[in-house]
């Protein structure tokens, strides 16, 4: 019978060939959090690609969206005085809580970041996105823009083209299904709807150069 | 001068090459990257160049490619302190392993003026070719693929087989 | 998470610190090798001597398994490793260029450093052959500009570029690299020289 002497050679050959076994058989990890650079998170705040405009907000929730879901960044207080349809409630202060990681970091629902202005929601955002997580936006201008645009819209000049008007009509509808009422009118099928903007995938940034250059 | 008399051991190739990969893997690790050689080289020649003839640096499209990508002195580079690295480390090895001499090391069957006649040319060769691979052995082949890139295998196939196909022609120098 | 200094965990100017380190651990295994002897290294492509062959290739798997356990461990995101970018004409010409430098000069730029760091006076003119030809390829860029930057085809890696996963891609060179350790083992039963 023969005996194999274990040279380095014979060593060196096992180890790798059964940890090349190994490698090959198990899948690969795709699940580690993407973290992005300053530069990174800049561009895309210079985009803007995270606000989402209060109309499509408003026709999710007249629509009754069940991917929608909004999440007032004030403090509770302000929260319970006034909050918009379905929303909840997770304070600035304590976003990178634990027990709204799994809110946070998903990609089933679309979350809106609003407060009264953007700031804050902004804020909410540059925060969940530099940790990697996707489906999280901005509600432009908050509450306050809500308030102008959507609770009490104002009726654009009868000379003002088709598509203001119909916007105006929109939010009327919007508002008063908003306001506690009962819907009445369902929007028009001609009011804007733009789709979901889709974050763009970020890939290979790479931050330092290699080979010989 | 003679080629070395007395034998010298060196470390059993295998155990060198797991060492090796373990540095690979650092640099990957640590810095994002892989080991490089003539990066350093280049780097060297754009830094020459930019203080003996900044006009020229400026103007000659390699010298301005280089100074867009690379803000600072070209000598502030990764590869350039990893090379002063290598200088120390194969000093010491060499200290160690007592081969710290100077000589030409050559084939027996050759003179040393011939041998360090072909060292120049294959390094003028290998400078040129090194730019055109944007990277030589270390960096392109070796780091290359330690990530498995199409350009790294491509490279090392092209030299090794190009060495291999021209061997015939330069036995002379070495058996 | 690795790498490191991508994820800021260190600083620019530490990573360039460490780099000198890994320049050491680098130039110390090289020249251990053996690989600071352009016969040794020559010897390759003779049949006499096969430690670039056993060297290069071990050290490149060990770094491949390395890296794809930190990956499946998570201590490193293979996304931001650098993989370098593959312009096919260039990367042929440059390697056959460099396969005539290597086999007349017998040294590669890396261990060429290293000859020179243990006083190898054909490895400092290897070095000084090297900074001419940078310098006649940065002179002449213009002519050869359009050779240079053809056919660009990204950042593949192979198992990309093959469709296959990377841990079976890795297989594949693990794989090969074990047949040829036995064929040079035999290369170097067949061809043997006088030591030198």
């Amino acid at each position: 019978m023969n005996k194999i002497t274990y040279t380095p050679r014979v060593i060196t050959a096992a180890v790798i060939l059964i940890l090349g076994f190994i490698i090959a058989a198990v899948p690969k990890n795709t699940t580690t959090p993407f973290k992005l650079t300053p530069n990174q998170i800049l561009n895309e705040l210079k985009n803007g690609n995270q606000y989402l405009e209060p109309d499509m907000i408003a026709q999710m929730i007249v629509e009754k969206n069940p991917s929608l879901q909004l999440i007032d960044v004030r403090p509770q207080s302000e929260f319970e005085k006034f909050s918009l349809p379905g929303a909840i409630n997770i304070p600035i202060d304590n976003i990178l809580s634990p027990e709204y990681t799994d809110i946070l970091h998903q990609d089933v629902m679309t979350n809106v970041f609003y407060a009264n202005g953007t700031t804050h929601a902004n804020e909410a955002w540059m925060l969940v996105r530099q940790l990697g997580y996707l489906n999280n936006y901005v509600l432009r201008g908050g509450l306050n823009y809500w308030a102008e645009t959507i609770m009490n819209p104002q009726h654009p000049a009868n000379t003002s083209p088709d598509d203001e008007l119909a916007r105006y009509d929109f939010r009327m509808g919007a508002s008063q299904a908003l306001g506690g009422g009962a819907l009445t009118t369902s929007a028009p099928a001609d009011a804007p709807s733009a789709s979901l903007p889709k974050p763009k995938p970020q890939g290979k940034k790479k931050k330092v150069a290699g080979g010989c250059s | 001068m003679e080629t070395m008399s007395k034998k010298t051991r060196y470390m059993n190739p295998y155990l060198a090459g797991v060492l090796l990969g373990l540095v690979v893997l650092a640099s990957n690790v640590i810095s994002g990257r892989g080991l490089g050689a003539s990066g350093a080289v280049k780097s060297a020649i754009v830094a020459g160049v930019e203080t003996i003839a900044p006009g020229h640096a400026e103007s000659a499209p390699f010298y301005k490619k280089f100074g867009d990508s690379h803000k600072g002195n070209p000598l502030n580079n990764w590869l350039v302190y990893e090379m002063l690295g290598v200088i120390v480390g194969g000093f010491v090895s060499g200290a160690i392993s007592r081969r710290l001499t100077w000589r030409v090391e050559h084939s027996p069957k050759i003179t040393s003026k011939r041998r360090l006649a072909f060292a120049l040319a294959g390094g003028i060769l290998f400078g040129i070719g090194s730019q055109f691979g944007r990277g030589c052995t270390s960096g392109s082949a070796l780091s290359g693929m330690a990530v498995l890139s199409l350009g790294g295998f491509i490279s090392m196939a092209a030299i090794f087989g190009t060495a291999f196909a021209f061997a015939y022609f330069f036995r002379k120098n070495w058996i | 998470m690795g790498p490191l200094v991508v994820n800021e965990i260190i600083s620019e100017n530490t990573n360039l610190l460490l780099a000198f380190f890994i320049g050491i651990g680098f130039g110390f295994v090289l020249e251990q090798a053996g690989f600071s002897s352009s016969r040794k290294l020559a010897g390759m492509f003779y049949g006499y001597d096969t430690v670039v062959l056993k060297v290069f290739f071990t050290g490149a798997i060990t770094a491949m398994l390395g890296l794809l356990f930190f990956s499946l461990f998570g201590w490193v995101d293979l996304n931001l490793v650098y993989v370098n970018e593959t312009y096919l004409t260039s990367a042929i010409l440059g390697g056959v260029i460099m396969g005539v430098g290597f086999i007349a000069g017998g040294f590669c730029p890396g261990t060429s450093f290293c000859g020179a760091a243990i006083g190898k006076l054909d490895a400092w003119m290897f070095i000084g052959g090297l900074f001419i030809g940078v310098f006649i390829f940065a002179e002449g860029f213009p002519l050869w500009e359009d050779l240079y930057m053809a056919n660009f085809m990204g950042y593949p890696r192979i198992s990309e570029f093959f469709g296959l996963t990377e841990g079976i891609t890795a297989l594949f060179v693990i794989l090969a690299a074990v047949a040829m350790f036995w064929v040079g083992e035999w290369a170097e039963k067949k061809f043997p020289r006088e030591e030198y």
